[in-house]
């Protein structure tokens, strides 16, 4: 591995393998998975359900910990780390899209975008211009003040989108983010996200089903059984979409 | 850390109801404690006062010695002035009269400790020009009363009362008829003036002494010293030592406010009650206040989750939810104070039954304050502290779930767990013996621990109750009462926690009417036997003996027994060493008379009535309370040592007996021995039997024509006596009622609660059920009837608790402060509790059905 690559390397595994105990039976979610993301890169995670995937967005998020192998988030090793490290670091380092989106619901969309800013003890005179600068990208003026509640699903996950990058992470992690949005909001999010992983040049991992979704990636790797199995690296900053539709054909054949 | 308030802030104001209805259980908590606070010190403050007023800038008192049972002779004043640091020592003589025309309506006032304050006129010899400089005297019109004249002066409230005015005459009662005095001054409501509740009178000592035969007589020398003396602890210590050696056994020298302690201690276990019951107020808030904590964690892990996937610390949650938890506490806090000041109020003028409570003391202070708002803030933040420790223990990964998890079943290790401690509060209670200081914590703690057993087992029985509560609400409430009743189990730690919550407050209500139950009944069954005759004929001044022959002679009157009442003091060193307080009551009766009309019931296990009556009657011999036997572990065949006037004197103790007459030592004597040692006979009252054929009315009618103008005698009937006695009992329980009540409304904010949350928590299955075609009736129903089963389950669990604690409230009181009773079986309070407990269950349902039955269809189950 060159040093170039060393230096362009935001995350990787080696030999990353999870193993959950299941009443009397040892079920296998990951086996010795090695796979590295560089700096900047959109990568889509695809499978099907039981393949692995959200396991793997786990791993990487140091929500859980693998049973042997370990994850490198620019260099440092995540099992090294003590849980209030990590929580240090996911709160700096990583920003997380969720399916649900998961916003508070006491919050409105600018506390809710502020919020992983005011864990950390921020004055809200740090981060409010950053803040509505965020909700302008995301396309949310004049919503600032809106509840959840009072806010669609796109809206919702835009809103979650804006505070998942508000600390300026290194990287992004997305479960499903467009899997409970209708098809024109699920592509508008993609834009918007692909857009806003450009503008500030972050990493993204995005777990997915949806080949669609996976479409808008630099990257698709593909999980079968908890290994994986293959990837397609796009051009022009897409993997087209035919391609990943016959990789899968193929692999269900 | 401002984002953790910010955070907790914003979650409490988005659960604005819940917030709401835990900061009333926290504030009821509150104004319960600090009201039983307040009462108490108030009562303490109450007694002191009255002696502090008697005492007034005295710094030191001599008083009758402890060694001779005489008062304090006249002659050693002067040796008392001359004691270098004495400024002043003022001379002083107490008697308890009436006005004469008051004589015939007049009724013997009690309390639970003995005579009521207020209940006879006070009257001091005082030395006019003396006892200005140690009392404080305020003349509102007139003038002192002038040495050796027959003139008094009267706090000008009680001259208004009784419609006299200056220069009018008080006809006072004295041993041989009466005494007038002219009123020459009217005090302002302030220092002596509020002396027995203002019923009190001020006249030349020896005018006293004269009318009342108590010639050289003192009740108290009130000594003030130098400024310099008396603001120097050591220099008065040093001053009352040389007093003492200077006066010898002839009295005894102590500070002005001692004898106020030694009273507050018969107090003490009715105040130790009222302690346990704040206790109990605390434990039925502190579950509100976990339930509270615990649906606003179970609620919120996805949230949670959430928090800590982007980044939250665990002592960060941990620190937003105790924030959520003291900012309720505290508000809750803060507004029990005010409550909790008008509850006092309200308590401290029911504690009449026990001591007559002063108007002008209310013993509220900020160390009071302070100490309620502290107790209301700590509960609630430990009570939320599991709670928050659980979710600071929320995996990031709950963020992630599609579906949050729910209430999981209960863990076997959680109701063993409740058996075990039951068990062990029972044999701290009946297996183990503690010493008497012990006994109220020790005693309290296993209370709780029984509760908080009982609260553990609730986990378990909760599915064997439901299928009983299920019955009652299918026939209360159809199919849809079956489904309610059903739901109870879905939640099993928020149902434990409700139920549990009623059963505390319905336990407390069920065992302390028992006991009261119980206790009326004995000491009815007590006065019928103890007291007995028809007719008592009283005199606030004693009563020539040779009456009661002229009584005996009234067509009607079968038999006539004569009480005289003395106090006595017992040597000390026939005491036990701890004992403060050795002033007894001694009954002189006459063994022959008082048998025909009454009986005394005898407690010793192997005790032979014929026998013991015999001893008595052999002279030099008592018969001694029960009470008294336990307190001073004194027994039938034991000696005790009383200073009589003609010095001590050692009795065989021939009986030990049943008594309820106070928690002051009772002693009975043969008139013989009354006036073989004391030199005194006399009767304070006639007992006597109606013969059969004659009414009572009648006898009573004929007596009071005879002899009420002339003797001042009042007549009772035994029947008045009794139900007099009973209702005393009544209103000293019903302060426990009140708190009860309370108690019982914590656990209704329970039910709410927790009705209120399954409400919310089931909105898309509401809306489901609708949607399938339920009524809103239907849902309001459905919501009552899960509210029946919290009500069955709280009422059985109540029911049997009560039973158990009741009988642990009566072991409580006997071996406290004494008492011979026995717990018996009524079923009027189990009725009352189970009534309350469906009632209350079902009135606090009300709201959250309605809120049920307003979902709506489409918002419901769009609902994520």
């Amino acid at each position: 591995m060159s040093v170039e690559t060393l230096k362009n390397e935001v995350l990787r595994t080696e030999h990353l393998t999870k193993i959950y105990r299941m009443g009397e039976v040892d079920v296998v979610a990951l086996r010795d998975v090695n796979f590295a993301v560089r700096r900047g890169e959109f990568v889509a995670i695809m499978g099907a359900s039981g393949s692995g995937k959200s396991t793997l967005l786990h791993l990487l998020g140091g929500l859980d910990t693998p049973t042997e192998g370990e994850v490198y988030l620019n260099g440092q090793a995540l099992s090294k780390l003590s849980d209030d490290q990590i929580t240090l670091l996911r709160r700096q380092k990583i920003g997380f899209i969720f399916q649900f989106y998961n916003l508070l619901p006491t919050l409105n969309a600018v506390e809710n975008v502020a919020l992983p800013l005011m864990i950390d003890g921020q004055h809200p005179s740090q981060y409010q211009a950053k803040v509505t600068e965020l909700l302008h990208l995301v396309r949310l003026e004049g919503r600032e003040t809106h509840r959840p509640d009072q806010l669609s699903g796109g809206q919702q996950q835009r809103v979650a989108i804006a505070r998942a990058f508000v600390n300026q992470p290194e990287i992004v992690l997305a479960d499903e983010p467009t899997g409970n949005l209708d098809s024109r909001s699920g592509k508008a999010i993609l834009e918007l996200l692909k857009k806003v992983c450009k503008e500030f040049r972050t990493t993204v991992v995005m777990v997915t089903h949806d080949p669609k979704a996976a479409s808008y990636a630099d990257r698709v790797v593909f999980l079968k059984d908890g290994q994986i199995l293959n990837e397609i690296v796009g051009q022009n900053g897409r993997v087209p979409f035919e391609q990943i539709m016959d990789f899968m054909a193929a692999l269900e054949a | 850390m401002h984002a953790l308030w910010f955070i907790a802030l914003r979650n409490l104001s988005q659960r604005k109801f819940r917030a709401f209805l835990t900061a009333i259980g926290v504030l009821l908590g509150v104004s319960v404690v600090l009201a039983i606070e307040v009462t108490n010190q108030t009562t303490i403050d109450s007694l002191r006062s009255v002696f502090d007023r008697a005492a007034g800038q005295a710094s030191l008192l001599v008083i009758p010695s402890s060694q001779k049972d005489e008062n304090l002779k006249q002659g050693l004043l002067p040796t008392v002035q001359s004691v270098k640091g004495v400024a002043v020592a003022a001379p002083s003589l107490r008697v308890n009269t009436l006005p004469a025309d008051e004589a015939g309506d007049w009724q013997i006032a009690l309390n639970l400790n003995g005579v009521a304050v207020g209940s006879f006129f006070l009257l001091y010899g005082i030395d006019p020009a003396l006892d200005p400089q140690v009392r404080v005297y305020v003349l509102a019109e007139g003038r002192m009363p002038q040495a050796g004249r027959y003139e008094i002066v009267l706090p000008r409230k009680y001259a208004e009362e009784k419609k006299l005015r200056l220069g009018n005459g008080l006809i006072l009662l004295t041993p041989q008829g009466t005494a007038r005095f002219k009123i020459t001054g009217l005090l302002a409501n302030e220092g002596v003036a509020l002396i027995n509740d203002g019923v009190v009178g001020f006249a030349p000592l020896k005018v006293v002494q004269e009318s009342f035969h108590l010639e050289g007589q003192l009740d108290e020398i009130a000594i003030r010293t130098s400024e310099t003396i008396s603001s120097k602890p050591a220099l008065l210590e040093e001053l009352k030592r040389s007093l003492q050696q200077r006066i010898g056994k002839n009295g005894d020298v102590v500070y002005p406010d001692s004898r106020g302690v030694v009273v507050s201690q018969m107090l003490a276990t009715y105040q130790l009650g009222l302690s346990f019951f704040s206790i109990i107020a605390i434990f039925v808030g502190s579950f509100l206040v976990y339930n509270t904590f615990s649906m606003t964690v179970s609620e919120r892990i996805r949230e949670i989750g959430m928090l800590r996937a982007i980044g939250m610390s665990r002592k960060q949650v941990l620190s937003t939810v105790l924030i959520e938890a003291f900012v309720v506490a505290f508000f809750g806090s803060l507004a029990g104070i005010p409550l909790g000041i008008l509850l006092a109020r309200g308590l401290i003028r029911m504690t009449d039954a026990v001591i007559t409570p002063s108007e002008e003391v209310f013993s509220l202070s900020v160390p009071i304050i302070l100490e309620a708002l502290a107790v209301g803030i700590g509960v609630a933040l430990l009570s939320a502290l599991q709670p928050a420790i659980r979710a600071s223990r929320i995996s990031p990964l709950e963020a992630l779930r599609v579906r949050a998890k729910s209430d999981t079943k209960p863990a076997k290790a959680i109701w063993i767990t409740g058996f075990c401690l039951i068990a062990f509060g029972y044999f701290v209670i009946y297996g183990m013996s503690w010493p008497e200081h012990w006994m109220f914590p020790v005693g309290s703690i296993a209370v709780l621990t029984i509760f908080l057993g009982a609260t553990l087992t609730v986990t378990l029985a909760i599915q064997y109750l439901e299928l009983i509560s299920r019955r009652l609400a299918a026939k209360a409430y159809g199919s849809e009462g079956r489904l309610g009743s059903a739901n109870v189990r879905r939640t099993v730690g928020r149902t434990t926690l409700t139920v549990a919550s009623l059963m505390v407050s319905l336990t407390m209500i069920i065992s302390i009417n028992s006991v009261a139950t119980s206790f009326k009944k004995d000491m009815g069954d007590w006065i019928d036997s103890a007291l007995g005759g028809d007719l008592y004929v009283r005199s606030a001044v004693t009563m020539r003996q040779s009456f009661g022959n002229q009584l005996r002679s009234v067509p009607g009157v079968a038999v006539v027994t004569p009480t005289r009442v003395l106090e006595v003091r017992v040597a000390p060193e026939s005491l036990p060493k701890d004992t403060l307080q050795n002033e007894f009551y001694l009954y002189a009766i006459d063994p022959d008379t008082f048998r025909q009309i009454a009986d005394l019931q005898f407690t010793d296990a192997q005790a032979d009535p014929e026998a013991s009556w015999a001893r008595l009657k052999r002279g030099n011999a008592v018969f001694i309370s029960n009470v008294t036997a336990e307190r001073y572990r004194l027994k039938t065949g034991d000696r005790i040592t009383i200073l009589t006037p003609r010095g001590k004197h050692s009795f065989t103790i021939a009986g030990v007996v049943l008594d309820f007459t106070g928690q002051r030592g009772v002693m009975y004597t043969s008139y013989q021995d009354l006036q073989t040692y004391f030199g005194e006979s006399g009767a304070d009252r006639f007992t006597l039997k109606v013969a059969p054929g004659y009414s009572v009315d009648q006898v009573a009618a004929e007596i009071e024509s005879r002899y009420q103008k002339r003797r001042h005698i009042s007549l009772q009937s035994t029947r008045e006596f009794k139900q007099s006695v009973l209702n005393l009992v009544e209103s000293a329980f019903r302060l426990f009622d009140v708190l009860g009540l309370i108690g019982i409304l914590i656990g209704a904010l329970g039910v709410v609660n927790t009705l209120t949350m399954n409400v919310i928590e089931r909105q898309r299955e509401i809306g489901a059920l609708r949607s399938i075609g339920m009524t809103r009736l239907q849902v309001m129903r459905m919501i009552l009837a899960e509210a029946l089963a919290h009500g069955t389950m709280g009422g059985i669990y109540g029911l049997l608790f009560g039973f158990l604690i009741a009988q642990v409230m009566v072991l409580a009181m006997n071996l406290m402060i004494g008492y011979n009773l026995s717990y018996k079986f009524n079923w009027q309070p189990f009725l009352i509790g189970l009534v309350i407990a469906f009632l209350v269950a079902q009135m606090a349902a009300i709201g959250p059905a309605q809120r049920a039955a307003r979902v709506n269809i489409i918002e419901a189950i769009k609902h994520e």
